[in-house]
């Protein structure tokens, strides 16, 4: 089963607006990285957020299409709900960092799910390990700089252990080793059997994927491998997708 | 010695109580004493207490004025011919209203001192529903942040070159109120997305969710609770006796 | 006489164990453009508040044209250096796009028309045309920023400072601001920002500071015009 399927997706905010995202469909199997890129304002980080049902539960506008996750329709089942299927780090890491220390916001999600006190702690473990943030795990989100709140958002989203992962724009906000221990992470996860979509606008950031989606004023420009997409400089220079 | 939020919960609640009975600015003003020495073996510096009440002080100055000069009673201290202005009681008036809500921020500053989700621990083992405990640890968490949001706008419009100090207050106050719909707009955009992140992390996916750490209430805050509350009941009991 | 100039400046945060920054002795000129590189936390940030006095040193001395920094108001030190915040949410105050570019000049009292041409100019120049009469927290995050990029330009100050100034944008929007940047430092005007690009540093930096533990690691030069 597809883990991810997005058949004929389309979204504007208002009726008589311009259609954010037009006609999008493509599916995502587990064990699988796509990334999702194109010039900014092409609609990546709306199709992220219809991804976790955000887009149409919490956000108005007019949704139509189909997005099932884990089979499940984003459109029958809530936010929450949704969220052990997929987990999604959204864009701006000081609006979604709001506990007092680095250890209670990634024991967020797994307190969430009901689990038992041993299996939070383990979750947190892992997650920290993972993103190698043990330095500042007692330390408070809001004080850390811009990418180390990347890293803790990250790791907050990985403590839900998903089946699919969805971050926006996540790797650019890193320095070196910081992409370095996010790419280890997620091909560690990808090798679990986990589907991971990852939305950046910097290509050489997430050459490791499998495939790319490239997205043009809200619709598909080009689905293809990765490595082929990013071996074509022509194609990519003529969508201006690259300096 | 960690004390357990909800004994500062308590206290605040003791405080608070004492600040609605008392109405004389005597008994208030001694009562806001108390309150910051109270906050000051908590190791709250007195800048941060001002922090929250500095903002405040427009306000505090305007219920000031619709006190002094609405409330009539005891000696006449100005008058325009035959109609008195502003009196006595007036004066004792403002100065209650004011103390009393001075009282109620700088006890509310105690909240700070725990951490919000020490402060959620503390509500949800009290056997408050868990969306509330979290809607109160966050508003009382994003105080300060929100604060941040100012001092970072004003800050920003500052280095755009506009110096807030020295322009005239006709064009400061248009300047303030062309303000005021984007920043308040774009605080209402944060909490959505806040409430979104939390929502995409499972939050209330379940009735019931567990939790990480649990909270004990030592010896400690078991006698300041009982000694606050039984203090204030006295206190009260004394105030309203005929 | 340096443009601005940090003696052994160091900094702490409240409640923070070690310094942020540490030690720093800097000189910057007008004219250049100078790239501050580095891991995470490094105190690249940090640098870039202090040389714009939204913080205070603990330690050291800071002169903006030869005259202590402390002694310029906010506002007078944004009158000659332009500050791009890393969050472009914490810049963006007013009600359209159009507005928030022309802020600065309309509160210095300029004349609507003047302000009309330099706001239609920049708003081309950074694509955002389309987006003139739109709440700027309702655009993306890219067009978010190049408008923060926008509204600080604006008011052409003769020295620029950004934290990390491309990390919203895509390659097309970096290329018109590093030839933007390029166009800037040829009229005889400074640029100092902070990146993790390494492409775009590359491409458009003439000197690189690089920071480690809120301390110089390297500093390829005060010389105009040698390449990192």
């Amino acid at each position: 089963m597809d883990a991810v399927v997005v058949c004929d997706l389309t979204f504007r905010y208002w009726p008589d607006g311009p259609d954010v995202l037009n006609r999008i469909s493509f599916q995502a199997t587990p064990g699988e990285i796509v990334a999702v890129t194109g010039l900014s304002g092409c609609g990546k980080s709306t199709l992220c957020l219809c991804l976790n049902g955000i887009i149409p539960h919490s956000r108005g506008g007019e949704m139509s299409g189909l997005v099932l996750v884990n089979g499940k329709d984003t459109r029958e089942h809530r936010v929450a709900s949704l969220a052990l299927e997929v987990g999604l780090v959204f864009q701006d890491p000081d609006t979604q960092l709001f506990s007092p220390t680095v250890e209670d916001e990634i024991a967020f999600a797994p307190e969430n799910l009901c689990l038992p006190p041993g299996r939070i702690r383990e979750r947190v473990n892992q997650a920290v390990t993972l993103l190698g943030i043990e330095a500042f795990r007692n330390a408070n989100p809001n004080r850390l700089s811009g990418g180390e709140q990347h890293l803790v958002a990250l790791a907050a989203v990985l403590a839900l252990d998903p089946p699919v992962l969805v971050l926006d724009e996540v790797i650019s906000g890193l320095d070196t080793g910081g992409r370095k221990m996010v790419a280890d992470t997620l091909e560690t996860l990808r090798c679990q059997g986990k589907t991971i979509i990852v939305v950046e606008h910097d290509l050489e950031s997430v050459a490791f994927a499998d495939r790319m989606l490239v997205l043009d004023n809200g619709a598909i420009s080009r689905l293809d491998r990765a490595e082929a997409i990013l071996a074509d400089r022509d194609w990519l220079a003529t969508r201006r997708l690259i300096f | 010695m960690q004390l357990d939020p909800r004994t500062k919960l308590v206290m605040i609640v003791c405080i608070t109580t004492l600040a609605v009975i008392y109405s004389t600015p005597g008994r208030l003003l001694l009562l806001l004493a108390c309150t910051l020495l109270l906050l000051m073996m908590f190791r709250v510096d007195a800048g941060a207490v001002w922090g929250y009440l500095r903002p405040c002080m427009p306000l505090f100055l305007v219920l000031f004025l619709v006190q002094a000069f609405f409330v009539r009673g005891g000696a006449v201290l100005l008058a325009v011919g035959r109609v008195p202005l502003i009196t006595g009681g007036g004066l004792a008036a403002g100065a209650g209203v004011v103390l009393r809500l001075g009282v109620v921020i700088a006890a509310a500053v105690l909240l700070t001192t725990a951490s919000s989700r020490d402060f959620v621990l503390g509500l949800v083992q009290w056997k408050v529903p868990y969306e509330i405990a979290f809607m109160v640890s966050i508003a009382i968490r994003f105080l300060p942040v929100f604060r941040e949001e100012l001092i970072n706008v004003v800050n920003a419009i500052q280095l755009r070159g506009v110096d807030l100090k020295q322009v005239p207050w006709g064009r400061k106050i248009g300047i303030y109120r062309r303000l005021f719909f984007p920043v308040v707009y774009g605080a209402l955009i944060k909490a959505q997305q806040l409430s979104e992140a939390m929502e995409a992390r499972g939050f209330r996916a379940y009735p019931q969710r567990t939790y990480l750490r649990r909270l004990k209430l030592n010896p400690a805050d078991y006698v300041l609770m009982l000694s606050f509350v039984a203090a204030t009941l006295v206190l009260v009991w004394v105030q309203i006796r005929p | 006489m340096a443009f601005l100039e940090l003696n052994q400046v160091t900094y702490t945060y409240r409640q923070c164990g070690r310094p942020a920054v540490a030690g720093i002795d800097l000189a910057f000129d007008r004219g250049g453009i100078t790239a501050v590189i580095g891991p995470n936390g490094s105190g690249k940030t940090t640098l870039t508040k202090l040389m714009v006095g939204i913080l205070r040193p603990d330690a050291g001395e800071i002169r903006l044209e030869n005259r202590p920094l402390r002694s310029y108001s906010l506002a007078g030190i944004g009158r000659r250096i332009g500050y791009v915040f890393q969050n472009p949410n914490q810049q963006l105050f007013c009600n359209t796009a159009a507005e928030e570019i022309g802020f600065g000049l309309q509160c210095l009292g300029w004349e609507q028309e003047v302000i009309g041409e330099r706001v239609a100019f920049y708003l081309d120049y950074f694509q955002l045309a389309s987006y003139r009469d739109v709440f700027p927290l309702h655009l993306s995050r890219g067009e978010r920023q190049r408008l923060a990029i926008a509204a600080v330009l604006a008011n052409e100050p003769s020295f620029l400072v950004m934290d990390e100034p491309t990390a919203g944008l895509d390659a097309y929007r970096k290329r018109l601001l590093s030839d933007y940047l390029q166009k800037v430092v040829s009229l005889g005007r400074g640029v100092v920002f902070v990146s993790h690009d390494a492409d775009f540093v590359r491409r458009v930096a003439t000197r690189v500071i690089g920071l480690e533990s809120g301390r110089i690691r390297e500093d390829s030069g005060g010389d105009r015009g040698h390449a990192a």
